[in-house]
């Protein structure tokens, strides 16, 4: 079985992201920067995927030279080899599964699996623009199937599970009312929640091994994709502070507030 | 305000600034044994155990401390969050990360490994000491076991099968080993029968491996007394027998009670009460003391960063408890119309805060330095290199091992102080970390002991070869602070204090060669310590150094490195001038307690 992942590299959130002054973007200097949480989730689903059938996982990941740090993170976890699709500049969510679409023409996987969205812009996109480009079923959201019985279980054996013929994937989903199950024939895409299981952390053996796993680079040109964004980023700012709350002498002033004021009862 | 932070352990930022901006621990790398190592494998591992202390360790460690290990129908049995935590440690690599690779390691420099075994010791104390102890064991074997013992214990040490521990101190044999009593005597398949007891065996049993190996000191029968007439041998729980494994008549005859380090069992254990206790030699008969040292000098910086990780901890518990307490209000604005301050506003707290800081990075900064020297000694490819920082490593031991256990309790005293009455309830976690903290200035060798190791043998050792190699060492660090425009009151400060030590290092050395050996050692104790000032200003020098070098880059964090400034202006302040002090005491040899007979007390 081969598996492609996805690892993007976003800004780390315990580092402190603030606003460029003009709101064309947020201050980069002193960030740090990390593998998207939920495509980490998607690297591990793919390597428990694969030491359970057998095969390969390949990442793939976008951006500068620098998102080779991302791709050693998941050949360190234990990713087989990588891509990487050397493009500076700014990118949207269909330049990205444009890029995506091409790598998988390429590679020709069983199975893609990514974050349902990237922690920096949340916009959960791009797997589902993957798939209709592929022309390839999707499940999205994949959650942990619940029925696994110990801890120790769950944290070895993968959520999504193959069915008996090979030929499909089943894929416990969190949707709003609780969890659905769906099954979806292969090649697909999947889209990984955050409880989908939890990443291995790299071992010393392993960070050690990934330096000499290839990382093939290719260009959006290589590619034939015209990356050119469709939509603009026009002002970035920070969401208002909030206000102070106030201390209301007695019930009656909080019900006339609420009324007059507020406007909700 | 936004939710409180969860306890970072140590500060990344401060890991990173030592790493590569005081120590340039990328120089190492150019060693041919750690050439396959880099800033960016090392920015992975360092990653990969941060995450893991934070979220595996950290959050066992109250229900560790509250739910010490039960001994029951002969057998201990620790927190059951220990056996996952356990095999976590072991995957990470961490157990064989400084080993050769063909034991299993990468030849990952112990600098490195030493700040990403702090991250786990300020998570979890307890859960680290398995994995310390057997790291040290196995490292014993490494290097002194023949090859049967080595296949047999060794290799199942470093996979992480087994845990090892290091069986010394016997009831009436603990800072005294030349008296230890324990009997081995020949036996018929070359295996040795052992007889005796042994106590405060930490790791002695659990239930999480299937067998545990103890580094057992022991008298050859017929061997002379005194230290030469120890012997070192390997003494599983259970032995090999065949394809199985049988009990070893080791037993487990009591559990102590500990104030701290409670999810590490520490124990009494009996060898042989049924006369079927086997044992194997490692090294040479008679050799024994000398084969634990190994282990001994190595456990004795791994005691300092615990120290350091144990304040590390509290440090950060308590500022972020400063920054987010609202109490009282600035002296001039008494309004009491106006909200409360948080805590941190208040001058004195930040006096608490920053004497923290000082010990804690201070310390950290040490150990890192006497880890880069065992670094060179084991691996830097001349001979002179190797014996100049072999030297220096172990005149920076005793100070390295001391200061973090006697000036980390202080700096959790005050981390407990902070949080005012709540941090004398066991609601708040600073009590335990003190509890933890104080068997650090006890355990593997004593703050007596290691004031005589001090000033008896390390700093006189090779006819001052080994101070004159620190000396070096000073005057660089003067010279690049002078460059990088540090305030040169600390240059000249460090500089006096350097000479002051060295001139009463020769005049106590002279004293000894006199005979009046007593007069020589009295202020071991303050001479230690006047060492341990002197070592700590000349590292605050050191990242003083960086930190205006920084600033000179125009590198991003002004903040981080005011912070380091200020913290060594605290230190060049507060703690140097007692340099003078101390070496009063040791050369006038004051002698209020030397005169006092015990009836006067």
């Amino acid at each position: 079985m081969k598996i492609l992942v996805t690892a993007k590299r976003v800004e780390d959130p315990e580092s402190k992201i603030k606003v460029k002054p003009d709101g064309s973007g947020i201050v980069q200097e002193g960030l740090k920067y990390k593998i998207n949480p939920f495509d980490e989730i998607g690297v591990e689903e793919g390597l428990r995927l694969a030491a359970k059938h057998g095969g390969e996982v390949v990442v793939v990941s976008i951006g500068t030279k620098d998102v080779q740090e991302q791709l050693r993170h998941a050949l360190a976890m234990g990713a087989t080899r990588a891509v990487w699709v050397n493009h500076a500049g700014a990118l949207d969510q269909l330049g990205i599964a444009a890029l995506l679409q091409k790598v998988v023409e390429k590679e020709k996987p069983d199975l893609v699996v990514l974050g349902k969205q990237s922690i920096d812009d949340d916009q959960n996109q791009v797997g589902q623009y993957l798939a209709e480009f592929l022309g390839w079923g999707q499940a999205t959201f994949a959650s942990k199937v619940e029925s696994l019985e110990s801890e120790a279980e769950k944290n070895k054996v993968p959520a999504v599970a193959l069915t008996a013929d090979g030929k499909a994937v089943r894929v416990v989903r969190e949707v709003d009312n609780g969890l659905a199950t769906l099954e979806v024939q292969l090649p697909a895409v999947v889209t990984t929640d955050l409880r989908l299981n939890q990443p291995r952390y790299a071992s010393l053996p392993g960070i050690m091994k990934a330096k000499s796993k290839p990382i093939e680079e290719l260009t959006p040109e290589k590619l034939g994709v015209d990356v050119t964004p469709r939509i603009q980023v026009l002002k970035m700012s920070a969401p208002p502070a909030r206000k102070a709350g106030i201390k209301v002498p007695d019930v009656a002033t909080l019900v006339e507030k609420l009324h007059n004021e507020a406007k909700v009862v | 305000m936004s939710a409180p932070r969860p306890n970072p352990l140590l500060s990344d930022r401060d890991v990173d600034f030592q790493l590569h901006e005081v120590q340039a621990v990328s120089r190492l790398f150019s060693l041919p044994d750690f050439a396959d190592h880099s800033r960016d494998t090392v920015s992975l591992l360092l990653e990969s155990t941060r995450r893991f202390a934070r979220a595996e360790l950290y959050p066992t460690y109250r229900a560790m401390d509250e739910a010490p290990p039960v001994f029951e129908h002969g057998r201990v049995r620790v927190h059951p969050a220990l056996r996952a935590l356990y095999a976590g440690m072991v995957d990470l690599g961490l157990l064989t990360a400084t080993r050769p690779p063909e034991v299993g390691g990468q030849h990952l420099p112990l600098t490195v490994h030493a700040v990403a075994s702090a991250y786990l010791m300020a998570g979890n104390l307890s859960a680290y000491g398995y994995l310390g102890l057997t790291l040290g064991a196995a490292h014993l074997l490494e290097v002194f076991g023949s090859p049967w013992v080595r296949d047999t214990f060794m290799t199942r040490l470093y996979r992480g099968e087994w845990t090892g521990t290091m069986a010394l101190t016997e009831p009436q044999a603990g800072s005294s080993l030349a008296d230890v009593k324990t009997r081995a005597t020949p036996a018929p398949d070359g295996s040795w029968r052992i007889q005796g007891s042994k106590i405060f065996i930490s790791g002695g049993d659990q239930d999480f491996t299937e067998n545990v190996v103890h580094l057992t000191l022991a008298r050859i029968e017929g061997a002379e007394g005194g230290t030469r007439g120890i012997s070192l041998f390997a003494v599983p729980s259970r032995r090999p027998e065949g394809d199985a494994l049988v009990p070893n008549d080791v037993s487990v005859a009591g559990v102590i009670h500990k104030i701290g380090w409670r999810g590490l069992p520490s124990l009494v254990l009996n060898y042989g009460e049924a006369g079927d206790c086997r044992g194997w030699l490692v090294g040479q008969p008679g050799r024994g003391l000398a084969c634990m040292f190994q282990m001994m000098n190595e456990a004795r910086i791994m005691v300092g960063l615990n120290g350091v990780a144990t304040a590390s901890v509290a440090y950060h518990e308590a500022l972020a408890y400063a920054r987010e307490r609202p109490q009282g209000r600035p002296a001039w604005a008494k309004d009491a119309s106006r909200p409360q301050s948080p805590i941190i506003e208040h001058a004195d707290v930040r006096r608490m805060l920053l004497r923290q800081k000082a010990i804690v990075e201070g310390g950290l900064s040490l150990l890192l330095s006497a880890s880069y020297q065992a670094d060179l000694a084991g691996h830097a490819p001349d001979a002179a290199t190797r014996e100049r920082a072999s030297r220096l490593l172990d005149l920076l031991t005793p100070i390295a091992k001391t200061f973090p256990a006697e000036k980390g309790f202080e700096s959790n005293a005050l981390a407990l102080q902070i949080h005012g009455g709540y941090g004398y309830s066991s609601e708040y976690s600073p009590e335990s970390w003190l509890r933890d903290q104080k068997l650090n200035s006890i355990h593997e060798g004593t703050t007596g002991i290691q004031g005589l190791d001090l000033l008896g043998r390390k700093v006189i050792a090779g006819e001052g070869a080994a101070l004159r190699a620190f000396q070096e060492e000073v005057d660089a660090t003067v010279e690049r602070a002078r460059a990088a425009g540090v305030e040169a009151a600390w240059c000249d400060a460090l500089r006096g204090a350097l000479d002051e030590a060295a001139t009463l290092t020769m005049e106590l050395a002279a004293r000894g060669l006199a005979g009046e050996v007593e007069a020589m050692l009295r202020h071991s104790a303050d001479f230690l310590e006047l060492f341990s000032v002197l070592a700590v200003a000349w590292r605050w020098l050191d990242q003083a150094a960086a930190a205006r070098e920084g600033l000179k880059r125009g590198a991003d964090g002004q903040d981080f490195y005011e912070g380091k400034l200020a913290a060594a202006q605290y230190w060049f302040a507060v703690e140097v001038p007692r340099v003078a002090l101390l070496a009063k005491l040791c050369r006038t040899a004051e002698d209020s307690y030397a005169r006092m007979r015990p009836e006067w007390f």
